[in-house]
């Protein structure tokens, strides 16, 4: 029994963490979400320099083997200091589903993506899937040069910047993963904002032409693999909505002992110091809902989708509660756009929002 | 990180298990199962059955003729006693006094009060709190003047909890009125059957007696009862308080609550209801890794604080939400009242067997955020410690 973090955790922290200190200031963030791009493609290449992109696979990709304890790590500190770099959906979705299947292509898709020269989304979710994210009606049909795909996929995260798409689809009644180029014939997209500042897209698929080799893997392989993958991805934002919440209370102590009102500082009054205890107890226990996540990931399939539903459950609720509070605290500033304080609101909203919100993991977890 | 325990804590373990399926004396086991409420004797024969393994000394070192037992040890000991639905170990002796004791206590003393804790030969009680001296503890009255050899006490001291049952008590008192309050405060051990105390029951809101108002008039004490230097006593309480790390958030024994009403909800067929339970698991979940971190940052070194103060408040709310949804369970059986001291000729009650105790345990369990520093103060303490406001 040990619950204390490697030197080389350790270590991995203290990097992310003067990364995120040093070269993210919330101005810098600004700039980034203007941009054609939404993201800093040259941060992207440094991500890569550092090895970030690579920490998650398998040695015979390329990458470092590292676990949900490493990732967790990297996303807590980016939810810090609100990192908008499509992490999640190159690296964690697209990636893991790639370095987890004994699909052909993986080694030279993932050496593309980990060397930041390429983006790849997942689209899975679908209107109508409700939060069942293996259920589809996008078709794949059987055709002289191999299949041809058709459907609609809604909410891929960083969608209109992507190179490829990993795609769900029914083959014969089974559940299906491939991969396809954006600039496909038959592809079209839609790209729209999302509220923590980012963007996702709504992508329409049209007898889309696809060959046997963009086949990843079909049946109970890809239910597997997707399971897996989405319940990584949702502990990645869960660690990350634990970065968010230590920086709200963090930020709502300093900004209270900064404003004086009354002749003194607002930090004087119980009233919010309690607030603001209330605020750092939330995020202590998600952190502790975190560590029973990442340590019982190697456990049975039912153990590791509970803790994570539980994880989930709480963070979606505690993140909602820390952050109001930490705009209520800040008083007119907090709903000031230019101020920091509710952009992690947002963040902790669309958090909440993505791979089935607190409402939805209390009733899996009381089903499981 | 590891989530096991090592092969020698599991050895540990089931050695725990064995005193637990072998030792436990059947008659206490079989009143807890029950929800009966326990005697004194029982209690005596309780503590003595684990001072007979030579546990009592627990979170003792071993020079004192305590176990030496590691963080981990200690914690797996209590773990498995509140899974077995065990009372909670008494603390006024084992875990409050005698820790004062061997750290400030002189030679005589030691051999004096120790052995008797460890073999619970003698019942202590703790005497702090005073009316009007709640959570600001330092402004406590309680009056100690030196008359020769011996100490003439005078003042009263509430909220004594079993001092019914007590051979002794530790109290707080004032020698001394100074400026700052701390400084006048001495920690003194007081024989019950001395001479001028007085006991007398406070009722609480479940109809249960356990705990007491204790008066002082004129009580001789002698002066070699004190512990350590006059006017020391503060540091010695902020020292006892500190030594109890564990136990506060209760983990165990509310994980145990959780399953048989898990049991009961499942009858139920309340979808409501259920969501509520699924949520306390969850919650529960969280205050036992938060209490597995404390843990393992213990066991390495460091020394944690205010960490503790999220235990007793997460674990005191989980408690008491417990009772809360045992009395939802209960319906409207809910309102029959079990207490000792109601109207009516307590005949077997109608519904269901737990919903009969569901609200005096509720009203029972309201005293969790209030006693050990109520959860007001634990706020304090993490906004002074941690938040540095």
């Amino acid at each position: 029994m040990n619950l204390n973090y490697s030197d080389e955790q350790q270590m991995l922290r203290d990097q992310v963490q003067k990364f995120c200190e040093s070269d993210y200031s919330f101005n810098k963030r600004e700039e980034i979400l203007k941009s054609e791009l939404g993201y800093d493609a040259d941060l992207w290449k440094l991500f890569s320099e550092l090895g970030w992109l690579s920490l998650p696979f398998s040695e015979k990709n390329g990458g470092f083997g590292y676990g949900p304890v490493e990732l967790s790590v990297l996303f807590e500190e980016f939810g810090k200091v609100l990192i908008v770099e499509p992490y999640l959906s190159t690296i964690v979705l697209s990636g893991t589903i790639l370095d987890k299947s004994n699909y052909a292509n993986s080694a030279s898709l993932l050496e593309e993506i980990t060397s930041g020269s390429s983006q790849i989304s997942l689209a899975y979710l679908e209107d109508g899937s409700k939060n069942d994210h293996t259920s589809t009606n996008s078709n794949l049909s059987k055709s002289d040069i191999g299949y041809v795909l058709n459907g609609t996929k809604g909410l891929v995260l960083n969608g209109g910047n992507a190179d490829r798409f990993i795609v769900s689809a029914k083959k014969d009644a089974e559940l299906t993963l491939l991969i396809v180029d954006a600039d496909t014939k038959g592809i079209s997209v839609n790209t729209y904002p999302t509220i923590d500042g980012q963007s996702c897209a709504e992508i329409t698929f049209e007898n889309v032409d696809i060959a046997e080799s963009n086949i990843i893997a079909s049946g109970l392989e890809a239910v597997e693999l997707l399971d897996n993958t989405i319940s990584l991805a949702t502990l990645c934002i869960s660690a990350e909505s634990i970065g968010c919440m230590t920086a709200c209370y963090l930020k709502t102590v300093e900004y209270t002992k900064g404003r004086e009102q009354f002749g003194q500082p607002i930090s004087n009054f119980q009233v919010l110091q309690h607030k603001m205890v209330d605020m750092f107890i939330e995020s202590e226990v998600c952190k502790s809902l975190l560590f029973k996540a990442m340590l019982e990931c190697e456990s049975d399939a039912e153990t590791k989708f509970k803790s994570v539903s539980a994880l989930k459950a709480q963070i979606g609720k505690s993140g909602k509660a820390v952050a109001q509070d930490a705009v209520q605290l800040h008083g007119g500033m907090g709903v000031s756009d230019e101020m920091s304080i509710g952009h992690y609101l947002k963040k902790l909203i669309a958090i909440d929002a993505l791979f089935g919100n607190s409402n939805y993991h209390l009733t899996k977890y009381s089903q499981l | 990180m590891e989530i096991n325990f090592t092969d020698a804590d599991i050895k540990f373990r089931d050695e725990v298990r064995a005193y637990l399926k072998n030792d436990y004396p059947a008659h206490v086991r079989d009143k807890q199962n029950n929800g009966i409420e326990l005697t004194k004797q029982d209690m005596i024969d309780y503590h003595k059955s684990i001072s007979a393994k030579g546990w009592m000394g627990y979170n003792w070192p071993e020079e004192y003729g305590g176990t030496g037992w590691s963080s981990t040890q200690i914690y797996i000991f209590q773990t498995e006693f509140g899974l077995a639905g065990c009372p909670p170990l008494l603390a006024f002796g084992v875990s409050m006094v005698g820790p004062v004791i061997y750290t400030f206590g002189n030679d005589e003393q030691k051999a004096k009060y120790l052995p008797d804790i460890l073999n619970f030969d003698t019942w202590w009680c703790q005497g702090y709190s005073e009316p009007g001296s709640g959570s600001d503890l330092a402004s406590l009255k309680t009056k100690a003047v030196k008359d020769g050899d011996d100490y003439i006490i005078n003042g009263s001291k509430t909220w004594t909890t079993l001092a019914q049952n007590a051979d002794w008590i530790f109290c707080l008192v004032r020698t001394e009125t100074t400026q700052i309050k701390q400084e006048g405060i001495s920690f003194i051990l007081i024989d019950m059957k001395t001479p001028g105390i007085e006991v007398k029951p406070i009722i609480t809101i479940d109809g249960e007696h356990e705990v007491n108002s204790v008066f002082f008039t004129d009580v001789r004490v002698p002066a070699e009862n004190l512990i350590g230097e006059e006017g020391k006593g503060w540091t010695y309480a902020k020292f006892l308080l500190a030594h109890e790390r564990f136990g506060i958030a209760g983990v165990a024994n509310s994980k145990r609550s959780l399953n048989t009403l898990k049991g009961i909800v499942k009858e139920l067929d309340n979808d409501e209801l259920a969501r509520k339970v699924a949520n306390l698991e969850i919650n529960l979940s969280s205050l036992e890794f938060t209490e597995l971190r404390l843990l393992s940052a213990l066991e390495n070194g460091a020394h944690p604080g205010a960490e503790s103060s999220i235990l007793k408040i997460r674990g005191t709310e989980i408690q008491q939400e417990l009772t809360e949804l045992f009395v939802e369970a209960a319906g409207e059986y809910a309102l029959i009242y079990p207490g000792p001291h109601g109207h009516g000729d307590n005949a077997k009650p109608a519904g269901p067997e737990f919903a009969a105790q569901s609200v005096s345990k509720y009203l029972n369990m309201r005293k969790t955020s209030i006693y050990g520093g109520s959860n007001e103060i634990q706020k304090n303490i993490i906004s002074k410690h941690v938040l540095g406001v």
